[in-house]
């Protein structure tokens, strides 16, 4: 057992953080805040660099790599704190299409000549049980009707891969943008580019044919996409703490610098704990997917929820450290700030991963 | 990343546990006479040590003279997690074989190496770690106690305290100070000190949980006479050897953290749907959350252990190690006290037996052992501060 990423694991990291450097600076994410630019410039890089292929298989087009190497690619997105849909395409869109085995769609995707978003979640719900939305119909002709909420990506996307109930289950069905209503409010993140959407017996055609396997699916992609977007927030979470710390080291008062005063300095490594206990199970999850591990379902959970413990500390801490500077807009920040307490909701929050865990370990109902 | 050892370490895996299955020691025998000091050594202790010497699996990465087998790290670490999944206890003496031997075999003369070291090394004697004083806790290098050259003797002079094991110990590792007008840390030497030299008064100190077997001890050095040839590695040089020697402990030690935290919450999980079936839905839910919680505290503290061993097997060194001794030990610690709490007043009966059980009292009033003893919670997190995140001193 080998827990250490590899060495090409650590290139692949430093490349997409280099990259991410040059193409998504702060001033990047402050021209999205600022309604002074948008993320399609960025996107295009990343469909350049065949980033949205990352994980699809070679003979589907793909780059081929392992689901550690996509958690890799969201934990670098979050620590840029980058707009735009390439965290949902990766995590969430494209491993449905793939998994689904819809060539036409998967090659559009990866090509990024369509974007496409998953909507699941319903009233902040990311489990199979809160699906209400449902759909109708046979062969090649449906039609979805219902509500989906803080659809990842949905601000943008071309296409809704809808997750919807029918008589034999839940199913997967492709919804256009056109023949959806989509809200799109303004956000605390707007880089997240969350939808509302609603269907009204919407046209769509079948991705994934509902029943028992469709259902094993969704719950695979869901868990996927809970793993990526934990490490997502850790990764917004480690470059809070990396700035703070930096600051601390510069930042004088009572003519010393604030990180050597020990109330900080014991904040500081409790920080650090939080941020690499969080890592630590947030990679263990990833290698437990991407290796079919028999604790795979634990695993997920305890890496979101330990996501969750992690940005409520350095969420906290990182901007009460900082003292007023951190409260300023000018400051960069709170891009991260805000990263990290979106991803936390999204995908299920602390709390639902939590008693979830609880379930799994045999202590009463996860309801 | 891999979650699977290679064949060749599961090859050695078999090989030891074919070994064990032969040669472990009759659960009987252990729970007869259990371990309960750090140096007392029962009779079935002493054997297991002594076929673990010749078998080579007493200190698998050390050469077959010395108790090994030259076994790599990796090797290492398996066979100390499946000693403890049987459940066998390795050593009654954790100072003598996790750093006084270890220490001899590194700084000691070859004297020194065949009648201190080599006799641990074979289950024959025991000895303790004489560090801490009345004056000298966390600041270590702040002891007292003297050894004053006197031709070819040192005279000692000083007391020591917290000394575990001394009342069964064979002889001390002894840090004294032999240059008084050095800074702190440089005027520090060790020596050997056979415990029944004349002028050394054992004073068991009886413990917060069963006062009536003390592993703690003072320890009393009056016009202790030792000769000079017990000086361990040169003058003056004990501050940097201690170093050296704990950090050959904490490349494992985190591997008993993580383990011990298993074992509890893998005991309480056994427990706590007939602990929780008594409770109220508002109380179940609440302590469902606390143990979840914990249950990540469990996959996190090996996760972070692992990840930290194979940076430390890469590169030598991993800021994870620091982390993991405040870590491990207050995860524990919280554990414990969850569980008692569920247990309620079934958590207050008290006694020997009840020291490692999850639910009792006693069990977490232990864990303070390992939260205060080798460098307190908060040491660690001044180091975790100063030495992996750069903040200044001061
Ligand atoms: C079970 C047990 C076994 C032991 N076995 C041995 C042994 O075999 N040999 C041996 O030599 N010693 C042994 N010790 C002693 C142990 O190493 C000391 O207790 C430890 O170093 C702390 O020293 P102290 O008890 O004097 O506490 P103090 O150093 O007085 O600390 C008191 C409190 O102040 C805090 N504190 C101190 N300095 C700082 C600082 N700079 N910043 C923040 N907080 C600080 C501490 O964390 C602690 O909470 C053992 C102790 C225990 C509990």
């Amino acid at each position: 057992m080998d827990l250490e990423l590899s060495d090409d694991q650590f290139e692949l990291r430093d490349n997409i953080r280099s990259v991410l450097e040059g193409a998504c600076p702060p001033s990047v994410v402050r021209a999205v805040y600022e309604g002074q630019g948008t993320s399609a410039e960025l996107w295009q890089q990343m469909v350049e660099l065949y980033w949205p292929a990352l994980g699809v298989a070679e003979d589907a087009g793909g780059l081929g790599m392992g689901f550690v190497e996509v958690g890799l690619l969201a934990e670098e997105l979050g620590r840029a704190a980058a707009p735009g849909p390439l965290l949902a395409m990766v995590t969430q869109y494209i491993p449905m299409v793939e998994a689904a085995g819809a060539a036409d769609p998967l090659a559009a995707a990866i090509a990024g000549e369509t974007i496409g978003a998953l909507a699941y979640a319903e009233n902040g719900r990311w489990e199979p049980a809160a699906v209400a939305a449902s759909a109708e119909g046979s062969g090649d002709a449906w039609s979805v009707t219902g509500t989906k909420g803080a659809v990842l990506g949905g601000a943008n996307a071309d296409v809704f891969a809808v997750v919807a109930r029918t008589a034999e289950g839940l199913g997967v069905f492709l919804v256009e943008r056109s023949d959806a209503a989509v809200d799109v409010p303004a956000l605390l993140d707007p880089g997240l580019e969350l939808a509302d959407l609603e269907f009204a017996a919407a046209p769509a055609t079948v991705l994934l044919a509902p029943g028992p396997d469709a259902e094993a699916v969704i719950d695979a992609v869901a868990s996927q996409a809970s793993v990526a977007m934990a490490l997502h927030v850790i990764g917004a979470c480690r470059r809070i703490f990396e700035v703070t710390l930096d600051y601390a080291k510069v930042r004088e008062q009572y003519d010393r610098v604030i990180g050597s005063f020990q109330a900080l300095k014991h904040r500081f490594a409790e920080m650090y704990l939080a941020v690499e206990r969080a890592n630590a199970v947030g990679y263990y999850a990833a290698l437990a997917i991407a290796e079919d591990a028999p604790d795979r379902a634990e695993a997920v959970h305890v890496a979101k929820a330990a996501a969750g413990d992690c940005q409520r500390l350095l969420a906290q801490d990182g901007l009460q450290l900082h003292g007023g500077i951190g409260y300023t807009w000018e400051n960069d920040l709170h891009f991260l700030l805000k990263r990290a307490k979106s991803g936390d909701v999204l995908c299920g929050g602390r709390g639902f991963h939590r008693a979830r865990l609880a379930a799994l370990l045999g202590l009463g109902e996860a309801a | 990343m891999k979650l699977r050892f290679d064949d060749s370490v599961e090859a050695f895996r078999a090989e030891f546990l074919e070994w064990l299955a032969v040669n472990r020691p009759p659960a009987e025998a252990i729970e007869a006479d259990p371990p309960r000091s750090s140096a007392y050594i029962p009779e079935w202790a002493a054997s297991f040590t002594r076929r673990m010497f010749d078998d080579g699996w007493l200190v698998p990465g050390w050469p077959p003279e010395r108790g090994g087998r030259n076994a790599g790290p990796i090797e290492t670490l398996v066979y100390l997690e499946e000693l403890n999944k049987a459940n066998v206890p390795r050593t009654t003496n954790p100072q003598g074989l996790g750093i006084i031997a270890p220490s001899l075999l590194d700084y000691g003369t070859e004297e020194q190496i065949e009648n201190y070291a080599m006799p641990l090394l074979r289950g024959e004697t025991s000895a303790c770690l004489g560090m801490s004083e009345p004056d000298a806790g966390s600041d270590l290098a702040n002891l007292k106690t003297r050894a004053v050259r006197d031709g070819d003797n040192f005279i000692i002079n000083g007391q020591k305290v917290w000394t575990s094991g001394a009342n069964f110990a064979d002889f001390c590792f002894l840090f004294c100070r032999t240059d008084p007008d050095a800074p702190k840390h440089k005027g520090i030497s060790i020596v050997l000190m056979p415990m029944d030299t004349p002028g050394v008064t054992v004073r068991p100190l009886t413990e917060i949980i069963s006062p009536e077997y003390p592993d703690l001890n003072e320890v009393f050095l009056d016009d202790v006479v030792l000769p000079v040839s017990n000086l361990v590695g040169e003058l003056n040089n004990g501050w940097a050897m201690a170093n050296g020697s704990l950090a050959h402990e904490r490349s494992m030690v985190w591997l008993m953290g993580v383990m011990g935290m298993e074992s509890s919450m893998n005991e309480l999980l056994a427990e706590a749907p007939a602990l929780l079936a008594s409770l109220s839905a508002a109380e179940q839910a609440t302590a469902a959350d606390d143990i979840a919680g914990l249950y990540i505290d469990t996959v996190a503290s090996r996760c972070l252990g692992y990840r930290g061993f194979a940076r430390y097997v890469k590169t030598g060194s991993a800021p994870e190690q620091a982390l993991m001794k405040m870590y491990s030990t207050e995860i524990r610690r919280d554990l414990l006290q969850i569980a008692a709490e569920l247990r309620g007043p079934a958590a207050l009966p008290t006694g020997l037996s009840r020291h490692g059980a999850v639910g009792s009292l006693d069990a977490y009033f232990t864990t303070f052992g390992g939260t205060i003893s080798a460098g307190s919670s908060e040491i660690q997190r001044n180091i975790v501060a100063e030495r992996v995140l750069g903040l200044p001193r001061g």
